[in-house]
């Protein structure tokens, strides 16, 4: 699949411009501040039908304006779809070929996206909560059931977390926690049960592409991190330990008055010849799992959609050194529809391939 | 509200506070009321007074009605041996048009909910309690919300019922009828597929 146009009207530093990309690569150029990541984020945007820097909406719209108008053009199978987001702040109104869309989550599916940030390289280094957020994302962008697995057990966990504070302080009986229970567990083995296949995939394929970056030497495992103490991936098992924890951990929660156990406190391992990078691994290996599990999530896409995502590299390229860039490259090569942003051009000699250029200049975009 | 004599800025106050109704909406609806004829708005305020003053709870089943008790529970040829649980007096209306149901209701009005602060103690369980133990009841179904807060309070009802040995159901969630497979969301389709049955 790819992106063949793009037009934004009062969309952040953007008055209107219109944009048609190359099937491969595409080289966004500017210096800071002139709104490289911006255009990025409206091609995100126009995946996901949600901004990955914000969730305030009235941002995205061009200072003294009242709403911003994206249009993309995607080809995919031989097909064109035409995506648009029209937002006034508050309400966004979504349409794929002309057609309003229901809800905002229907857009998901039909533009499928990667993005490795800056921020991506606290993937590894970074607390748990940022690899949980990374493997809901994945999970969510190809299982709109996963999705809504997560906001239920959400919604359980608030309700739940609330009556420990009730028992606490006495104002209700233990008993209730019963119902709650019921409904964690249920939801929350379902979510493991989700992640440990996802992960499994992923393991495999990170593993692979760590070899390829290191020459063979690095060998990358990703673990599951929970305190259920698992022996299998078994539903059943899941659910039973699920509840026996709940169970050990009942005067604790009712202390702190908070849930313990579950997918929202789990974590993933990442083990570098069986050690544990996240505390140990120098930085330059800190960059080489990023780089590599971001890599296995393109596959990892391409294995449950058939088609390879696109590859969206906000600002990192340069933080990339040379036998990593060449490396990178080599995987996108010809498959996967790339963009990246940067602020100079000195290695732009080092694209074999073809590519189209776009010079960025205080919201205004020039093709070089 | 400046622009506005004191008596309208009142009433487009009043009616802005209205579910689904802004402040746009509000002053349509007041200039419309002002162009009404007397006795027009004689009667709309009439209704209005009226819904509280004339309306009560059905000692029974708390549905909202004139008479105690409410017409459902008075009929003779219901089957009382037969309680449909739902959170809301709205949802008795929407199970009422499906034609299907012969038994009778009990209203909860409301879900369990500790961020809302709301406990059994707080929606009518307890009432549903003393009504089955009079014996009639055979069935219970809960046809609470298929969200946590409705799946909480039908977990809490089914456990409650359960030493009392009679049948608890509860309503099934799936697929809408009429529409073609492919085109249901996943969520649904993934629900029906666990709520599968044998035929």
């Amino acid at each position: 699949m790819f992106l063949s146009q793009l037009y934004l009207r009062n969309f952040r530093n953007y008055n209107h411009e219109h944009l048609s990309f190359n099937q491969d690569l595409n080289l966004i150029i500017g210096a800071n501040a002139q709104g490289k990541t911006n255009l990025l984020e409206a091609i995100y945007l126009l995946g996901t039908g949600s901004s990955h820097r914000t969730n305030i909406d009235s941002e995205l719209i061009k200072w003294n304006e009242d709403k911003f108008y994206l249009k993309g053009e995607l080809i995919k199978d031989n097909q064109k779809y035409q995506l648009e987001i029209n937002s006034k702040g508050r309400s966004k109104e979504i349409k794929v070929n002309s057609n309003k869309l229901q809800r905002v989550s229907d857009l998901v599916g039909y533009l499928n996206i990667v993005i490795f940030s800056p921020e991506d390289l606290n993937l590894v280094k970074g607390s748990p909560s940022r690899r949980r957020k990374f493997i809901n994302l994945e999970i969510s962008q190809v299982s709109s059931y996963y999705k809504h697995l997560l906001t239920e057990y959400r919604k359980v966990l608030k309700q739940r977390n609330n009556l420990l504070k009730e028992i606490r302080d006495n104002n209700t009986p233990q008993h209730m926690l019963q119902v709650w229970d019921q409904q964690l567990v249920d939801l929350g083995s379902k979510i493991i049960k989700r992640r440990l296949e996802a992960l499994d995939k992923l393991s495999i394929l990170s593993k692979l592409m760590q070899r390829k970056i290191t020459d063979g030497k690095e060998t990358l495992i990703l673990k599951y991190d929970t305190k259920l103490q698992l022996t299998s991936d078994s539903k059943e098992e899941i659910k039973e330990k699920f509840s026996q924890s709940l169970k050990k951990y009942r005067r604790q929660e009712i202390e702190h008055g908070v849930t313990k156990i579950g997918p929202h406190r789990d974590d993933i391992s990442l083990l570098v010849n069986d050690i544990n990078i996240r505390k140990f691994g120098s930085q330059g290996q800190q960059r080489t799992t990023a780089l590599a599990i971001k890599l296995a999530e393109l596959e990892f896409m391409k294995a449950e959609i058939g088609e390879y995502p696109l590859l969206l590299l906000d600002d990192v390229f340069s933080e990339l050194d040379n036998q990593r860039q060449i490396q990178l490259l080599q995987n996108i090569q010809n498959k996967i529809q790339t963009f990246i942003t940067t602020t100079h051009l000195d290695y732009r000699q080092s694209f074999d391939k073809e590519y189209k250029f776009f010079k960025i200049k205080s919201g205004s975009v020039t093709e070089g | 509200m400046k622009y506005y004599p004191k008596p309208l800025a009142e009433l487009i106050g009043q009616l802005s506070k209205l579910p689904g109704v802004g402040p746009k909406t509000a002053q349509r609806l007041a200039f419309y009321i002002l162009d009404m004829k007397k006795n027009e708005v004689n009667q709309l305020g009439e209704s209005i007074l009226e819904i509280k003053g004339k309306l009560t709870y059905c000692s029974s089943c708390h549905n909202l009605t004139q008479n105690d008790p409410c017409y459902i529970c008075g009929d003779t040829k219901r089957d009382k041996a037969m309680i449909c649980v739902v959170e809301n007096v709205k949802d008795i209306i929407a199970m009422e048009k499906t034609g299907e149901y012969n038994g009778v209701y009990h209203v909860l009005h409301g879900a369990i909910s500790p961020i809302d602060g709301l406990g059994p103690d707080d929606i009518k369980i307890s009432d549903l309690l003393t009504r089955i133990e009079e014996g009639v009841v055979e069935e219970v179904i809960i046809a609470t919300d298929p969200n946590v807060e409705g799946q909480a309070t039908a977990m809490y009802i089914s456990k409650l019922l359960k030493p009392l040995e009679i049948k608890v159901t509860r309503i099934a969630h799936g697929l809408p009828v009429g529409g073609d497979l492919e085109y249901a969301d996943e969520v649904t389709l993934s629900k029906a597929l666990e709520g599968r049955q044998e035929i």
